[in-house]
Parts: C-alpha cells; structure tokens; sequence
C-alpha cells in the first residue's frame, strides 16, 4: 500500500519540476526585441540620443560637460590644468605630452561612437515602427529620425576633426560578432560626405519648438553647423549659402540678402549667453541641455566645478592669466563675463581676491555665486553648453566671406563688427549697434583680416570647445603651423613637445590593440 | 530474555509483512516455513555503519551483502545455530556463531581504517580508497575554532585553498579561491553544497548598487555569515575535474561540501557551549601630529606661491595652533576593544531509526571600531527517520537573523575614501576629537579648514568620527533554508532519492547620515540623507537520482548515479533614498519626508538551472578505481544559442599497496595510491540577462523650464552565442602512508586551462560600435600548482601525543589570451589609475606602474646626464625619480613607461597546524602564512599625497628639503600632487601568521559524571597572537576589492585586524 503510494509521489515531485524553462526574459527590463514598437518608443529612442551630450555612461564628465573641454582647449593656448588638478591625463593634455594610452582621448572617442550608436539605432528603428503610430504630429517619425541624424553628423564631425579617417559606423551592431565590428578607417572625405548628407536631411526640421519641445534640433541648427562644416573643408560658396539661409533677414549693416527666419540675434548682454535665467535664447542655435541634479537625471556641467575644501583652484585655469586675460581690453564685456579673480565673502563682508585667474562663464551664478560661497557650487551647475551660437554664425560669415572673395568685403566687416559691437556693450538688437569706435581696422588684406577674425574667435570662443580646432584647421602658414606658432610662443613654453603630429589626436591605443594584426589597415595615426 | 526475543522478532516479521504486503512473491516465500535472520555490521571503534560487508552463513551458499545503513537480511531455510562469516574489505574477517534469532549488531574491527574513510563526494559518499579525485577535508581540530562565518574557518584547512578576508569588519566578506582563479569576471567562488542544497555565494543578493547621490556603501555583507559554522560537522572540499564534474557547469571553482550535525544513534545529549574573546587592535598606523602637521604645512605654504595669497591670514592660526601643540588623534579615537559572545545549544541524540540534531545560537560581536556590530540568532533542526528498512525520510531546516551595523563609505575632503576609517588617518590633526567636555568638537577651527573659512561665508560642521559614530550603515538578513529528503529502496541495490530545498534570504539595508555629518550635509547643501534598500531571494532546488550499488563476489565494486535537477532563483530588489529632511530624529525610517534628490527603483532577476547527470564508479577489489562522470546543464543566463553543455571526466586510481608484491615494502610503506584525473568542468555563474540587449534609461532635458525626459537605449550587445566558460583540468597525485601510518603524505600536481573566458572588460571590442564593454567569450587562462599535505604522528603515548599537519600549495596564473586585445585595465574610481592590468602571459592582478629611484638631484634635473622627467608635471630636484620601462628613451617618461610591479598572486601558501594532547590537556598551534605575493598600498598612496588640509603619513618627516633634509628620502612637498601608481607602493605582502593557538582541558570523566555530565571541556584561546611580515600597511590580509577578480592585493584602507583572546566552554549531559 505504501510502497504503491511512495514511488509515484516521489517520480511526481521529480517530474513537477522538469519543465523549468530556460529561456531568459528580464521583466524589469525592456529588451531590443519588445521596444521600437511605438511612438513612445521612438521619442524616448532619439532623447537617448541627446542625452549623451550632457551624460556618460560611468558617470564620467559628459561631452559637454567638461570632456569636449579638455580635450580642445587644454591642448591649446587658451587653458591649463591648474596646481590641484592631479589627473595625470589631465595634465598630459596640458602640456603636449599625451600617449595613445590617454584616458581622456579614449573618453571622449569612445562617448563620440557612444552617441552615434545610440544615433544608428534610432534612425535604423524608427522607420520599422508602423506609421500609423505616429498620432502625435509635432514627432513625425521623419523628424525623429532628422533629429537624430543632426546629432550623428555633430558627433562626427568631432571625430573627423580630432581623429581624422575614424570607422563610419552607421548601423547598431546589435549582436556580437567580429564580422560587423571590425570595421576599419573611412576616409576623411567619406566621413564629412555623411555629415553632410545628414545635416542636409536635418534642415528640414521645423525653425523652432514651444513648450516642453525647446531645445530640439531645428532647421536653422542644420544650417548653422553645416556652414560650420563648409568652412572647415575650405567650401566658402557652400559656407556662405548656408550662413544667408541662418542669418536672420534684414540684418542691419549687411548689405547681401540673407534670408534666415529663424529669429536668432545676439543677445546684448554678452554673459547671458552663459546664464540658466536667459538658456534657449535667441542667440542659442543648439545647445546641450544642463540642468545639474535637479529633475531625476544627473546632467551636470562640471566645466567650471571647484572644492574649495582642497585649495583654491578650480580644475582648469586660463593658460596663463595675465596673458590669456589681457587679450581683452578692460572696455571689452567679455572680459568679466568670462574670468574672475575675487569673490565676495558673506561671513565676513569683505571682498577676496585670488592671486590669480578663473574662468567664469559656466559658472552658475543664479545660486548666488558672487555674495555666498558654499563647498562645491560649481558641481551643480545648470547651464547649458552652446553648441553653436550665433554670433559664431556671425563670424563664419566674416571668415567666409573673406575667403571667397580673396580679402573682407563690407558685409565681412559688418558681420565681424556686429559681433564686436556687443562685446563692448553698445548692441541693440537685429544687427544694430551703439558704438563703431571698437570696429575692425578699415581697410584690411585678406591675410590680416583672417587674423582679426580668428582672434576674435578666440575671444569670443574661450573655454567653448573652439580653440584647438581653430589652431589645427587654418593652412595658410602651412599645415598645422598656425598651430605649433600658437601653443610654442606660450608664457614659459609649457608646450615645448608639440609637434605636428599633435594636429591630430592618436586612435586609443585599445582600438589599435584590438585589430591587431586582424586589420592590416586600420593603423595610428602618423606620428604616434 | 527469551520472551524479549520473540517479541522483536515478532515484531520485526510484523513490519516486514507491512511493507511487503501486495509484494507477494517475497510474501509467499516468508510463508514458506522460512526465517529471517538480520542485523547490522558496524565499525568497532566508530559505530559507523559498514555497507558493503559481506556476510555469508559458514556452510551454505547464502551470502547477502549489507545496505548503505550496515544491515542485512537472510531469509533463509536455515535454522539456528548458524555461523556467520562476515568479511569487509580492510577489517579482519570475524566468525560470529548465531544461536538465536532477532536482530545481531556485528562490529569489525578495523584493519585499515583508512580505506574505509568514507568522503562525501557529490551526490554521495564514497569510501576513500575508490576515490579517483582530489579531495580535501577540513580536520576536525580546524573546525573547531571560533569564526562568525564558516568561510573563515577554510583558511589553511586544506591545500589549494586559499581565504582572504577583506576586511576585519564584523560579517565582513571572504574572496575564497579554489586552485586559484579560473575566471576574469564572474564566478571565482566554489560551489558551496549545504546538506545537498547547491548553493552560489552571491554578495550581490545582500548588497545593492548605491544609487547616485546617496551611496550605501562600505565593505560589502557577507550572505555565508548567515550560516551558523557550529551546526557544521565536516567540510569536504571537492578540487579536481573527476571530484566537481557531477556539478558541471557550477563545480569549475571547485566544490565545498558542508555537512551539518546530525545526531547520534546511541543516545541523547544535551550541550552547551559560550565563549567569549576579547579584541585588540593588530597594528596602527602613523600619522603626523598636530605640530608636525603645521610644520608639514609651512612647508607647502613655502612651495607654492599660488596659495600663500589666499591662505596668509590662516598660516598665522595654524602656526600658533601648531606651537602650542593642539593634536587630534583620530583614528585612536575610533578604535575600542571588541568584544564578542557566542552562546550554542545543541540537543542531539536518535535511536535505532532516527537521528536529530536541535540547535540555537546567538552571536555578537562588539567590532573593534566604534558602532561596527554584528549580531546573529539561528536555530537548526535536523531530523531523520527510517520508516523501514526502505524508506528514509530526513529534513533538515535552518534560519537565522543577523544584523550588521557596518563602517559608511563616506567622501571626506573631498578625497574618495570608501572607508571611513581611513578618512581618520587624513583628518586633520590641528582639530581635536573633542571639546574640553568630551562632546564631539564639531566646530571647524579656524585653521583647520583655512580655504573654507576665508572664501566660503559658510561653516558646516565636520567632525569625521562623529559621522562614523552616529551614521546609520546597516544590513539585516533573515534567511531560511529547508530541506526535504526521501531515499526509497526499490531493490536492495537500487535507491531512488528526491530532494527539495528552499532558500529565502531576505536583505534590508538602512542608512541614514545625520544632516550635521560630512554626507548629510553635503557642503550645506542638504540637511540628512537616507536610503534604505531590500532584496528579496528565493531559490529552490530539486534533485533526483537513482544510485545503483552492488558488490560481486566482494571484488567488484559497482556504483552507478544517474540524476536530473532543476534549480530556480529568484532576486527582487528595491530602493528608496531622498535627502533634506525636517529632522533627524526619524532617521531612514520615513524617506517620504525628504525634500530633495528623492530616488525609488526596483529589479528584479531570475536564474534557471536545469541537469542531467550521471556516474559509474568501479572498483576491483579496491585496487584498481575508475570513475566516469558526466553532466548535461542548461543554464538561462547563457546566450539562446547555447543553452545546453556537456561535462565530462575521468578518473583511475591504484592503491598499489594493496598488491600482493607490495608487503615487502610493509614496514616502510604501509599504504600508497596513485590517482590520474582529466575533465572538463563549466562555469555560467554570470548574472542574469547578460546575453539580452536590454533597454536602459538615459534622461535628457528639454522644454522652458527644463524637464526630464526618458530617454532608452540598449546598454549592451545582445550576444545569443554567449557560453560556458570551460575549464579542462588534469590531477595526478600520491596518498602515501609511512611508518605504520604515522605520517601520511597526499601530494597532487594540477594544470587548469580556462577556455571561453567570459569578459566584459574595456578594450575588448571596438569602441566604434558605441558600446564599451560586451559580454563576451574570448581569452583564456591557466593555473598550475602543485599541492602537499603531510600529516604525522610525532609522538604517540599513552599520556603524550603530537601530531602535526603541514599543507603546502603553491599555484601559478597566466592569462594566456583575451581574444583580439592584448591588455585591458579595469576601471578604476574616478580621479584614480588604476594600478592593476589584466594582460596576456602576466599573473591576473599583475600591478601595472612606474618604477622609481629615489629622488631627483640637481644635476639629474639641469645637470649634463640630465633624467626622464615625468610627463604631465613639472618636474624639479627633490621630485621623485622615474624611470623608463626597459628599452624606452627619450626625455619624458610617459604612460608607455608604465611596467609590471609584480602580482597579487602568491607564490605559495603555507598553513603549520600541531596538536599536542598530554591527559586531559590539549594545546593546537596553528601557524598560516602567504609568500611571494605583492600588495598595492593604496591607502599609503593616498596619505603620502599632501594638501593644505589633510593629515599624511608620518614617513613624510623625512621629506626632501634643500637646506633642511638634503638627503631626505621621499620628494619634496607640493600642494595636491598628482599620485603615481609606482613602486614604492608595490610591497612584500607575504606573511607568516599565528592564526590561532588553543589550550584546552577535559574535566576528567570522574569529575564531570558528578556533574551529570558526560563531557566538560574548558579551552583559551588566541587568534592573530603575532604576524612576521614585511608589509607597512595595517594588514597583510587585505582585499580592499573583495569579490572583484581582477583587482586582488589592493589596500585602500580596510577594517583593521585583530587580535583576540577568548575562553569558552563546552558541556555536554
């Protein structure tokens, strides 16, 4: 009786069981193959996209946070480390010594392919998701994909300029295999051919967003960053043509039509391109969006971030202050706006003055910077990143015009002095401007006038991701010699070591390791 | 008497004709005028039952062998008298006349007791001379010792075994490796096996992620603590292919079999056992003291220009503090004396058919750091029962509670430390601990902070002991494990076993820092910060298998094991954390109240494990062994692609003493066995999901005013070919015994090659498809070693005996391969390098950095034969001197100059263990030690880094200066410098340790009887007396990185060690 009763309980109790199932499906997690179905989908598929401009994936510094910074202003003759920062590949960057193995060159190359990934995915997703999905019309699947396309060509464009013939990655790997991720070195030409074929696919995105959609790519960005791309290949006609199609029309002092309608102007006040209370502002074409702890996500910009428990430096300081400092005169706006040296202590009502310099402009002064310092205040900074901002439309415009034309014409001067007029206080609004006592000499050659402009840039440009860039892409001295001129007549010659290979950053060494023998064609870039 | 026998076997016949009813074949023939005649054969000495004898009735050819409980059964025509012949393979054959009927209880006296060991092996015992594998286990006099958790307890016990804890904190983790480590990423740890219950230490199931913002951090809880090591009575310990193949894809780290106390047969006991120890600091570390900090800081004062106009008006403050020698010493302040108590009652006994084991115990530990606790209740009951001579049922069930009250990790000065203790040593020594009325001096002094004063119009207080003292930092972990077991006989030789098992171990983690602490304050910006997290596990098992086992003609030994399990876990989590709060009087328990940077989320991951195993032992007349082995997994973490894999191994041994030939050698040799194994093991203890392309969150802001918005996109490459990693390993090893076997000797070698490693490392794919790491199978590794254990008996008397235990092991680990890549580092914290790299044909945990010479002179900086300067920094005379790795030049060292600095890995360990009995006196000195290893003194690092504000190590007195110390042997000081990873922080970690030595004493059975006791010990002992080593850290037992393998031998400052004393008792009624 028992015996008949044991063996099936126990062969049950075996047999309840063997059909545990193997097959893995996470339910706190979405996974490639139950997403990409919906609009909702697709919306959150291209905010990924943005959100790498102002996140990194270990909490590093974010792209425009401070990475971007690091690596095209430390290099150059505008920025140092300072005396506390005690990152070694800080420093290196610093002082024109950095190897392959360079923890900040493989950051920000490894963010830049981050961004493209996430980029890919969206534009390869999008266009599977059935369109009557799409009920919301201010996200038609077709700008989702633009947006995403402007941000691809944005992260691209970095890359082409700091790395050179860099892989053109245009589709998400989505599963491991060697076959689809040893992709080797695109040419040069290659790559800015995709950017361009993006961005001109992105101009059509509406010219601006109300409401919870501000600070979306519109058309006019497409325009701005592709003249920004013409001007680097040397394209002036091609630069040109964009720039009259960003240039609000009826600029006053330009006398050729431009046809923009997209309402940028300057803003009078040169620091309120930099402040959380004026972000999304007329002068604002694109810009990565900061805004520190608050909100659930952390996007932080750490440009500007101190301890003032540790010592009395910020991260980073203009390469030498008097000197960086002193390329303004006292009348000049930006001057304040963007360095400072003393600080108003509430305890003890009395004003502090450093031995030295710091940068300003990504400071966030609506937390009451001036009258009260607390332990970290840069740590949360709110502002945003200005990705391009009118006035350098501007400024292209003058380089641009310049260029094709074999010297400055008038609308290149005015375009210059427009920009210069607000520095120094006297804008009004549309291009009209108080005070021509600051203008650009008259009567300038092709050669000096190009200096004017690439010195205003760097004015204009400090600490905004401009300046090495600039060094590297001006030829007239020769290749790369603009550069070495620049960063080699520094105060103290900090950058003795800088030769010509540096007109280019080295592939990180991982990726170089990686390919190994595997890809005979995938070599460093000459010189490292 | 006579009547007393015709009941049992009444009795007896009553229950048989139970259980065989509707077995009519059996039933007609017990009709037949036949009897039955039974018993039980058993070990003189042990009582232990001895399955597998063979008893033959003198005359006839009935012979029957005994079951796995040492009984027989004739059912015979025979009558009584009869002579039994009962024979066992290593006893002397007895004759034993039966002149009545009933149950005979026939013990054999052990010839050789050590082919009759039995070791328990998986899913099974087996006796020890068929064994084919390397197995270790842990003596019994090891056992003993005190430990909160029993990992501690496999430190030294058994070669190839090696333990490091990771901290000296109260439940803290131990990294336990097999035969060194056969993976770079996941699943180092052996398989733990508790009373059949497969078990995969995961401290991720007791310790949660910190979200961003309101870390719960410190050193991570330790889920084996949960155990209570009194319950244990044998550890096994499972190393080779032919021993761990049964586990397949889950024994590749070797298996760790834990037998919990059962009972006895014979009688009922009662036993109670406290102790109690006392802690004393092990070593301290020395720091500058308050005028020697204020000179320190003239110094730097002197060195950079860029401060002195910010900090002119403080140097005066800090002078005169200095000259009138204000000094805090914090991190003595920290430290008490520990104090432990354990309490364990145990009720144990069984009769003829059952065994239990009842048990309670309570655990606490004082830590040797202000409010560092742990504290644990558990209780056990372990039950068994024959319901017949068929059926065994037995359940065994477990639960404990246990609370740790751990060290915070918090950020102090802005320097990373996550370790509070070692944020004491950088405190700043110009403040004191206390106010003159012994309140915490929470007050900046002036000096002390000299930027935050002048600059910032605020003041927040700090004061980095109180935030220690009165910050929350919390686990509590309740977990029940239950088990079910049923062993039915369907024929004598054949036995069905089903197992059920569940484990529920359920984590709370509470933090709360105070809005007047350093994390609760947060610079002012914040006043209180709280999280609290949980994880709720449950994993169940069910196991199945037949064991066929029969003996022909007492020289064919057969034992075949088939099986199928199926295991299922299950971990759900969830996190709440906000910060601000109307008052610190509530603590964690109401989050809702927080007013800023309010977190929640929650996950969840579930593991399935399904087998099929099988295994053939044979054995001819215990001469020559094999054993074949085979498990089929399939685990749900592996890719889709490659579910199911196979695991396969052999194993031969040949006890070549048991030869004829051999008995010349009998005076020398008395016994000797040879063993050769090879096998394929699999190891898939990777987290849950890690083939599937899961969609992970990234914000983005947008709209005026700005507005989060989700923002999704895979966080990684799905991969349906991830698998196995696979370990092929070979074993060849000697069980000699000498001299009558008073010494006996096991020696293997091994070689372990991990193929298919899994890897998520950087550097591993391009980082051109946008993802950084994947999870991957490429690369491979080895490890080679070879491993002793002598035991001998010195001294055997009748009131004298010594016996000593040596156990070497010495294991050597290359990585032989990561796929494309040649190197990869690890992920360092931010604003660190980090020191280790995981490269091809160097060690796992190789140090990668500079090396050094001393410091820079004059003519090295502006002289003729001018030296490399550093990169990056610029570098003056009294600068540290680097040099170039081997075959670089050129003016600049550069990060292309960094170099190997040895490994974490020892050469060899090496564990001492003597026992000395003389009467009822017992002393055991256990001696344990590791050579030839190297430690990143991390912590060290951190405090020869000098700033305006934190304290530094004492060796920077002899500083560099040129007029004051011109021959000073560390680098002149600069405000912040950047730290290298160099050699000289590369130490000598090898150690040779007095891990414990015991004196206990037996209260003489005639003494203890008047008590109504059976037994009475009373023993002292010491743990961590004395430690020779060369290392300048805290601990050479350190493991800042815990469970992480790639990062072993890094001291950033843990919990220091120990020494206690402690005294305890054991009686027994």
């Amino acid at each position: 009786m028992k015996k008949k009763l044991i063996i099936p309980i126990i062969l049950g109790t075996s047999f309840l069981f063997a059909c545990n199932k193997l097959t893995e499906v996470p339910k706190g997690s979405l996974t490639t193959d139950n997403f990409y179905q919906t609009q909702a989908d697709a919306i959150a598929a291209v905010t990924a996209v943005y959100s790498t401009m102002s996140t990194d994936i270990n909490n590093d510094f974010p792209i425009y946070g401070r990475n971007l910074n690091l690596i095209v202003d430390n290099p150059s003759d505008n920025q140092v480390y300072s005396p506390s920062n005690t990152n070694p590949d800080v420093r290196a960057l610093g002082t024109a010594t950095y190897v392959s193995t360079n923890d900040r060159v493989h950051k920000i190359y490894a963010q830049l392919y981050w961004g493209i990934n996430k980029a890919n995915i969206a534009i390869d997703k999008i266009p599977l998701i059935p369109a009557a999905q799409f009920i919301d019309v201010t996200h038609s699947a077709a700008n989702l994909v633009r947006e995403a396309r402007f941000i691809r060509a944005l992260y691209y464009f970095d890359l082409v300029r700091l790395f050179g013939a860099v892989p053109l990655v245009l589709h998400d790997p989505a599963t491991l295999s060697n076959a689809n991720v040893l992709v080797g070195r695109t040419s040069v030409d290659s790559v800015y051919q995709q950017i361009i074929t993006d961005l001109d696919s992105a101009v059509s995105l509406p010219a601006s967003y109300t409401g919870t959609n501000i600070g979306r790519v519109t058309g006019g960005a497409a325009h701005a960053l592709l003249a920004k791309v013409y001007v680097t290949r040397r394209d002036w006609g091609s630069a040109v043509t964009e720039l009259r199609k960003t240039i609000t029309a009826g600029t006053a002092n330009l006398t050729d039509a431009t046809t923009g309608n997209y309402g940028y102007d300057l803003f009078p006040k040169f620091s309120d391109a930099f402040q959380a209370a004026t972000k999304n502002g007329k002068e604002h074409i694109f810009s990565a969006q900061f805004n520190g702890t608050a909100g659930g996500f952390t996007s932080t910009n750490t440009l500007s971030s101190f301890t003032w428990s540790n010592s009395a430096y910020t991260a980073d300081i203009p390469a030498d202050s008097t000197i960086v400092v002193n390329l303004f005169d006292v009348a000049d706006q930006r001057r304040g706006a963007t360095f400072y040296d003393s600080l108003f202590n509430q305890t003890t009502q009395q004003w502090v003055k450093w031995p030295f310099f710091n940068f300003l402009k990504f400071v966030d002064q609506s937390t009451g910077f001036t009258t009260a310092l607390a332990g970290n205040q840069g740590a949360n900074s709110k502002i945003n990143f200005p990705v391009i901002r009118y006035a350098e439309v501007l400024l292209l415009y003058a380089e641009a015009l310049n260029e094709l034309n074999g010297g400055p014409t008038p609308d290149a001067y005015a375009a210059i002095n427009i920009v210069r007029g607000r520095a120094y206080g006297s804008y009004i609004s549309n291009g009209n401007y108080g005070n021509n006592t600051y203008n650009v000499s008259a009567g300038l050659n092709q050669s000096d006038f190009r200096d004017s402009v690439f010195n205003e840039r760097r004015r204009e440009f400090i600490q905004e991701s401009q300046r090495w860039f600039d060094l590297v892409r001006r030829g007239d001295k020769g290749p790369g010699q603009y550069y070495l001129n620049a960063v080699h007549s520094m105060y103290k010659n900090p950058k003795v070591a800088a030769s010509l290979k540096d007109t280019l950053f080295p592939i990180p060494q991982t990726e170089i390791d990686l390919y190994g023998g595997r890809n005979p064609n995938f070599q460093q870039n000459p010189g490292w | 008497m006579n009547l007393f026998q015709r009941y049992k076997k009444y009795t007896s016949i009553r229950l048989c004709a139970i259980f065989l009813l509707g077995s009519s074949p059996f039933f007609a023939t017990a009709q037949n005028n036949n009897v039955s005649l039974f018993g039980r054969v058993i070990d003189e000495k042990t009582k232990d039952p001895l399955a597998g004898a063979v008893i033959h009735i003198k005359g006839t050819t009935h012979e029957v062998i005994a079951d796995q409980n040492g009984e027989f059964k004739f059912i015979t025509g025979q009558h009584v008298p009869v002579v039994y012949i009962v024979s066992f393979v290593g006893y002397k054959t007895r004759e034993i006349p039966i002149s009545s009927y009933g149950h005979a209880e026939i013990d054999l006296q052990g010839g050789n007791a050590v082919l009759n060991e039995v070791v328990v092996v998986g899913y099974g015992t087996q006796r020890k001379s068929d064994i084919t594998g390397s197995v270790g286990t842990v003596s019994k006099n090891l056992l003993s010792r005190p430990a909160a958790s029993f990992d501690n307890l496999l430190q030294g016990a058994v070669a190839g075994v090696t333990v490091t804890q990771s901290s000296g904190q109260p439940g803290a983790t131990s990294n336990i490796r097999i035969r060194g480590g056969n993976s770079l990423s996941f699943g180092n740890d052996p398989l733990y096996v508790i009373d059949g219950f497969i078990y995969y230490n995961d401290n991720s199931l007791t310790n949660l992620a910190p979200a961003a913002g309101t870390a719960v951090t410190g050193v991570s809880t330790n889920a084996l603590a949960s155990i209570n090591p009194a319950d244990i009575e044998t550890i096994d310990v499972l190393k080779d292919a032919s021993a761990t193949a049964i586990y397949g894809s889950r024994g590749a780290n070797g298996v760790v079999i834990i037998t919990t106390k059962k009972g006895t047969r014979s009688s009922n006991n009662i036993s109670y056992s406290p102790s109690y120890s006392v802690q004393q600091p092990g070593k301290k570390l020395s720091v500058l003291n308050g005028p020697q900090w204020a000179r320190l800081f003239d110094d730097l004062y002197a060195a950079t220009p860029g401060i002195q106009a910010g900090l002119a008006s403080n140097k005066k403050i800090i002078d005169s503090l200095g000259a009138a020698g204000v000094s805090g010493d914090w991190p003595g302040a920290a430290i008490r004396t520990g104090h432990i108590q354990n309490h364990q009652l145990s009720i144990y006994g069984g009769d003829e058919k059952s065994r239990y084991s009842i048990s309670g115990n309570y655990f606490k530990q004082d830590g040797l750091l202000r409010a560092t606790d742990y504290n644990r209740f558990s209780a056990r009951l372990n039950y068994e029962r024959n319901f017949s001579s068929r059926l065994k049922i037995a359940t065994s069930i477990f639960g404990s509670s246990s609370t740790e009250d751990k060290l915070t990790g918090a950020a102090y000065n802005g320097i990373n430390f996550s370790n509070a203790f070692s944020s004491l040593y950088i405190a700043n020594p110009l403040q004191t601990v206390r106010n003159a009325d012994g309140t915490y001096n929470t007050k900046l002094q002036a000096a002390v902070n000299p930027t935050i004063n002048t600059i910032s119009g605020q003041q927040f207080s700090d004061n980095p002991l109180q935030d220690i003292v009165t910050t929350t930092n919390q686990a509590k972990l309740t977990r029940i494990l239950g088990n079910f077991s049923a062993e039915y006989k369907l024929l004598d030789q054949l036995t069905l076993k089903t197992t059920f098992g569940t484990d529920l171990l359920n984590t709370k983690l509470n933090y709360y820092a105070p809005s007047y602490t350093a994390a609760g304050n947060n610079s002012g910006s914040i006043t209180g910060s709280g999280s609290i997290g949980t994880i709720a596990y449950t994993g169940w098992l069910n196991e199945n298998t037949l064991t066929y086992d029969q003996a022909f003609h007492n020289a064919h030994f057969l034992n075949i094991l088939a099986g199928y399990t199926t295991q299922y876990q299950k971990s759900e989590n969830t996190f709440l954390a906000g910060q601000s709060f109307p008052s610190d009087a509530l603590s964690y328990n109401n989050l809702y109240l927080a007013t800023v940077n309010k977190v929640a989320g929650s996950g969840e991951a579930r593991q399935t494990w399904n087998s099929w195993l099988g295994r053939v032992s044979y054995s001819y007349e215990h001469k020559y062994n094999i054993t074949l082995t085979g498990r089929a997994d399939g685990a749900s973490p592996t890719g889709a692609n490659k579910k199911w894999g196979f695991f396969p191994s052999v194993g031969v041994s040949w006890n070549v003493s048991e030869e004829g030939f051999f008995s010349k050698y009998d005076k020398v040799v008395n016994s000797l066995k040879l063993r050769l194994t090879a096998g394929r093991v699999g190891n898939a203890n990777f987290p849950a999901y890690s083939s599937v392309a899961t969609i992970n969150s990234n914000g983005y802001y947008f709209g005026n005013p700005l507005a989060g918005v989700n923002g999704l996109s895979p966080s990684q490459l799905s991969n349906p070919d991830l698998t196995w990693e696979t370990t092929t390993q070979y074993n060849a090893g000697v069980d000699a015994g000498l001299l009558k076997k008073r010494i006996n000797l096991t020696v293997d070698v091994y070689y372990k090659k991990t193929t298919n490693l899994y890897i998520t490392g950087g550097g591993l794919i391009p980082l051109s498809t946008g993802y950084s790491t994947a999870a991957e199978n490429i690369g491979s590794l080895e490890n080679k070693g070879i491993e002793f254990s002598l035991n001998t008996e010195n001294i055997v008397s009748k009131d004298f005996i010594w016996k000593t235990t040596i156990i070497y092991a010495a294991n050597a680990n290359k990585v032989l391969s990561l796929g494309p890549s040649q190197s990869f580092q690890p992920v360092a914290p931010t604003g660190q390098v980090s020191p280790v790299i995981v490269k091809v044909g160097l060690p796992v945990g190789t140090f990668w950095g500079y090396r050094t010479d001393g410091l820079l002179t004059t003519s090295d900086v502006y002289g003729a034969k001018s030296a490399a300067l550093l990169s990056g920094v610029s570098q003056v005379t009294g600068d540290r001197k680097y040099l170039h790795a081997p075959g670089n030049t050129g003016a600049a060292i550069t990060t292309n100059d960094k170099q190997n600095l040895g490994n974490a890995q020892p050469k060899f360990t090496l564990s001492i263990s003597n026992t000395f009995t003389y009467k009822d006196f017992d002393l055991s000195v256990f001696l344990q030690g590791s050579f030839g290893n190297k430690i990143f003194n991390l912590l060290q690092q951190q405090l020869e880094k000098t700033t305006t504000t934190t304290n530094v190590s004492s060796v920077l007195l002899d500083r560099w200066d040129s007029v004051a110390n011109p021959r000073g042997k560390f680098p002149k000081v600069v405000n912040a410098p950047v730290v290298q990873v160099q050699d000289t922080y590369i130490e000598d970690g090898s150690y040779l340790r007095l891990k414990n030595i015991t004196l206990g004493y037996n209260v003489p059975v005639a003494i203890a009887s008047k008590l109504r006791a059976k037994q009475i010990r009373v023993y002292f002992s010491a743990q961590n007396l004395f430690t020779i080593t060369h290392y300048k850290g805290l601990d050479p037992e350190v493991n800042f990185y815990d469970q992480n393998n790639l990062q072993p031998g890094i001291d950033y400052g843990v919990y220091p060690n120990n020494k206690t004393f402690q005294t305890g008792l054991n009686i027994t009624f």
